[in-house]
């Protein structure tokens, strides 16, 4: 769908609507995938799936409604259950008037969309994973995985006459590599899909996982760990990033602390929607520019997320919630980060990470496809999976190192060295 | 749209297709959503298309659309093609072992009294605020949350089996969340009607505005609760709380598809493989579990799975034994099965059918046993009720679980409230330290909205019964930074 096509079904929702104020938007595009397992390819797919969602509003009265129908009688049947919904609903006393027209001149400039990467054929994708498994079965392993990609738009009016458009593509794979007693793991993540490479990716997992086989045991305990950027994506940003209206009310674990030092002065974590490693969305749901800023500032908790009503209570700015989040890097290699650690473990990346005490950041996950101990500046073998069981504020404040970065879904992250993370259990395997 | 769908299975078998089916469904989704006395939001969502799935030269093809429109169908149904095609490049060698299923030509609805969709918005809402009022009477409690969905699910399926299906499915839940703001910390509770397949009558036969002082009582005890012990308890769990330990610990580690590795890379696979059939010692001898996607209110009741299978009920574990797994037409004939036992859903049109979790029970105990009695009968324990913190490893063998609300049991009597409690076990153990399960009585179905699996991501839903329960000696209170 291009951009005239987009703005018309905006336009014509808006044009239909008799509530007091109405916002539009429209999002969707083309979705297609390859997944492979066990060396075959199990499953090839692509959708195409648009959703036309309204709100209406009449003075603090609102409510929505959403379509994947794009036809003249679907959007006047949207705005219609949008109007009902709004007229049943009770004034709500944090509702807000619509984003302002000029708000549109905040959007960061963001290139995120690569032709080619719209046009990638299945044929392709197949092309890619026949090259990943041939290398696989040399080495007589085993890999499954994912190669992806996304050509998306959003589209955005309201009725004090904002209009937003931004596309997008994206692209990525990821390989989980196995042997007969261990496994791997590696990931590629881009806009374009020029920059991904299946083949490489896979030797990287195959690499992985060939170190990986028949593990041993280690006991559970605090130990010293270089986790890779998919672990520290994975982990980190659960708490960093709280709501601030939840947090001034006293429930999250950054109550009290704006302006404060939070974790070590060596962590900042911002936002950046037009960073070219991981280019987002400029704009929000309801047409707020996506925040550029940091979160944290040389430890310091400068910023929490701020909806548009807390920010005109408390007379602070208001920020939405992040399109993306950065941590800023460093230099080192994970090889001297290795060099340099006298006992401690690799981490690859976790798994089913969750909440444990959201009061104290603290949270519980599994290490997988790749665990490793580092002794005297060197890994010597690879080790059982363990559960974790450890802060993130705390962990924050024990980065000893901090090493490259690399894109993981919608963040850029860094390899980071943490000092006596708290291990609890093993598994079996 | 019967016709629409058996166009495209049509198309894909005139292009050389095995097998082919065409799912349209139109989906509806009503949420309702407030924080204290105000509605914080009313979304009312509608989404329909058409998803055609293909066999052919041993491979996968998908294809979806949301224009129901001839054109777009044909075109979509030619993709697909073009899709399995490709996909043959990296087959298996002997291509996919489709199961025979007899042609199914039915239409099925879960049984509803009130249709939630039909009831007025201001009664929703009205509930809602009317519990809002109660919770946050209580002194101690700052916050209340709130939450309803309701949703439609008509599905019209065809395949070239010569099956061609109707099925409207529709579930409701509630649900509502105090939390308490002490000096240093805040701590929550909640109450839900747990989702089901049914209609608004579920909502009004739950004694939602009659616990919400009970609720806010609880949030606002939890502050000051004594922490968790470290050390071995005794745990009673109940049907609300054990829904989700059984989902983890038993649900995932028996779908075929991830024992046989075709989930590897994403949701993970298993410890109980194939080879284990039969000989397994899952659980202690009072461990049965029975699935069953034929009880019309199971949230995985709906006639018939996405791979056109009529719905079953069937032993997975008996006495403590693994006896079966939870199948679709593609795997089951690793386990030398005939027939699937229909456990295959999409979560949209747009989406490919993949394996997913029946539902399916935790047995209740042969013996008259009351939640009472078996408090009564646990000397040094921890009863827990309620789904909170749940992390398992990728072949569902170590895992930790939370939960809402915990009780400390001394010498058979409820001792007080706790705080941050935590279990930890690896699966076989926990499950083999089962010693006492309540009757039937007691018995009763939970649901599960969000079961994530799948690459791309999908949700599912699924139900999962049991009576209160007792393990003996497990590790507590490690969760500690």
């Amino acid at each position: 769908m291009n951009a005239d096509a987009m703005m018309e079904i905006l336009e014509k929702a808006l044009r239909l609507s008799t509530a007091e104020v109405t916002v539009a938007a429209l999002r969707g595009g083309t979705n297609a995938s390859t997944r492979f397992a066990e060396n075959v390819i199990t499953q090839s797919v692509q959708k195409t799936e648009y959703q036309l969602s309204v709100e209406c509003a009449y003075g603090q009265k609102h409510g929505a409604a959403a379509t994947s129908n794009l036809s003249e009688e679907a959007i006047k049947s949207v705005v219609q259950r949008a109007d009902a919904a709004a007229k049943a609903s009770p004034p709500d006393p944090e509702y807000m008037p619509p984003v302002e027209k000029d708000e549109s001149g905040k959007y960061a400039k963001v290139e995120a969309y690569d032709a080619r990467t719209a046009q990638t054929e299945p044929r392709e994708r197949a092309q890619a994973v026949r090259k990943a498994v041939d290398r696989a079965v040399a080495g007589k392993m085993r890999i499954s995985g994912l190669l992806a990609m996304e050509d998306e738009f959003h589209a955005l009016g309201n009725s004090v006459g904002l209009r937003a458009i931004h596309s997008s593509t994206n692209a990525y794979c990821h390989v989980t590599a196995l042997g007969d007693n261990g496994s791997g793991w590696a990931h590629q993540c881009s806009h374009r899909m020029g920059d991904i490479d299946l083949q490489a990716t896979a030797e990287r997992s195959l690499g992985i996982a060939r170190l990986a086989q028949n593990p041993t045991d280690i006991e559970p305990g605090r130990y010293t760990v270089i986790l890779r950027p998919a672990a520290v994506q994975e982990f980190v940003p659960y708490y960093v990033i709280c709501d601030a209206k939840a947090t001034d009310e006293g429930r999250t674990c950054l109550r009290g602390k704006l302006g404060q030092k939070v974790c070590g002065e060596n962590i900042t974590l911002r936002s950046d929607p037009s960073d070219p490693r991981c280019p987002r969305t400029p704009f929000r749901h309801d047409g707020l520019a996506s925040p550029t800023l940091n979160w944290i500032g040389k430890g310091v908790l400068e910023n929490l997320a701020t909806s548009r009503f807390w920010a005109k209570k408390t007379g602070r700015q208001a920020t939405g919630y992040p399109a993306n989040v950065i941590m800023d890097g460093g230099s080192a290699t994970d090889e001297e980060m290795i060099a340099s650690t006298e006992r401690g473990i690799f981490v690859v990346r976790f798994w089913y990470i969750r909440t444990v005490d959201p009061m104290e950041s603290l949270l519980t996950g599994m290490t997988r496809d790749g665990l490793f101990l580092i002794e005297n500046g060197k890994i010597t073998r690879p080790l059982k999976q363990l559960r974790f069981n450890d802060t993130v504020l705390g962990v924050l404040s024990r980065v000893e190192q901090i090493g490259q970065l690399e894109r993981v879904e919608n963040m850029l992250m860094p390899t980071i060295k943490v000092r006596e993370f708290h291990f609890t259990s093993t598994t079996k395997f | 749209m019967k016709n629409l769908c058996q166009f495209a299975v049509d198309v894909a078998k005139r292009l050389g297709a095995v097998y082919a089916d065409a799912r349209i469904v139109e989906i509806r989704n009503q949420y309702l959503m407030t924080e204290d006395q105000r509605v914080s939001a009313i979304h009312d969502q509608e989404s329909a298309g058409i998803g055609i799935r293909v066999i052919l030269d041993g491979a996968w093809g998908f294809a979806a659309t949301s224009r129901l429109d001839k054109d777009s169908v044909e075109k979509a149904a030619k993709q697909s093609v073009a899709i399995a095609r490709a996909g043959a490049l990296a087959k298996a060698p002997d291509g996919i072992h489709w199961a025979d299923e007899p042609a199914h030509v039915d239409t099925y609805k879960t049984p509803v009294k009130v249709d939630p969709f039909s009831v007025p918005l201001e009664d929703k809402i009205g509930l809602m605020l009317g519990i809002s009022k109660e919770v946050l009477g209580v002194k101690g409690v700052k916050k209340c949350h709130s939450f309803m969905h309701f949703r439609r699910q008509h599905r019209f399926l065809a395949s070239t089996d010569g099956t061609l299906i109707e099925a409207d499915v529709i579930t409701s839940t509630a649900r509502y969340q105090a939390t308490a703001v002490g000096e240093k910390t805040a701590k929550t509770r909640y109450y839900e009607a747990t989702a089901r397949n049914a209609g608004y009558e579920h909502i009004q036969n739950t004694p939602l505005l009659r616990e919400a002082q009970r609720v806010g009582t609880e949030a606002v005890e939890h502050l000051s609760a004594k922490a968790c012990p470290e050390g071995r308890k005794d745990l009673i769990l109940m049907p609300s709380h054990l829904a989700l330990t059984m989902h983890e610990s038993i649900g995932h580690a028996t779908e075929l598809d991830r024992v046989l590795g075709m989930e590897e890379s994403c949701a993970g696979s298993s410890f109980a493989t194939i080879d284990k059939l039969g000989t397994l010692r899952y659980g202690s001898p009072i461990m049965n579990i029975v699935c069953d996607n034929t009880y019309p209110e199971g949230l995985a009741s709906m006639g018939y799975d996405d791979d056109g299978v009529q719905c079953q009920r069937w032993d997975m574990i008996r006495n403590g034994i693994l006896v079966d797994y939870k199948t679709n037409r593609e795997t089951c004939h690793a386990i030398g099965a005939k027939r699937s036992h229909g456990s295959c859903r999409a979560d949209s049109w747009a989406s490919i059918p993949i394996m997913r979790q029946s539902n399916f029970s935790l047995e209740p105990g042969e013996k008259p046993l009351t939640p009472e009695e078996l408090i009564a009968d646990t000397r040094d324990g921890i009863l827990i009720d309620g789904m909170g913190s749940f992390s398992i490893d990728q072949k569902r063998v170590n895992f930790q679980f939370g939960g809402d609300c915990f009780w400390e049991i001394k010498d058979g009597k409820v001792a007080g409230m706790l705080k941050d409690v935590t279990y930890q076990a690896i699966t076989t153990e926990f499950w083999g330290s089962l010693d006492a399960l309540c009757d039937k009585r007691f018995w009763e179905p939970h649901g599960v909205m969000n079961c994530g699996k799948g690459d791309p991501m999908q949700s599912a839903q699924m139900s999962h019964a049991s009576a209160p329960s007792r393990f003996r000696q497990i590790r507590v209170g490690g969760a500690k930074p």
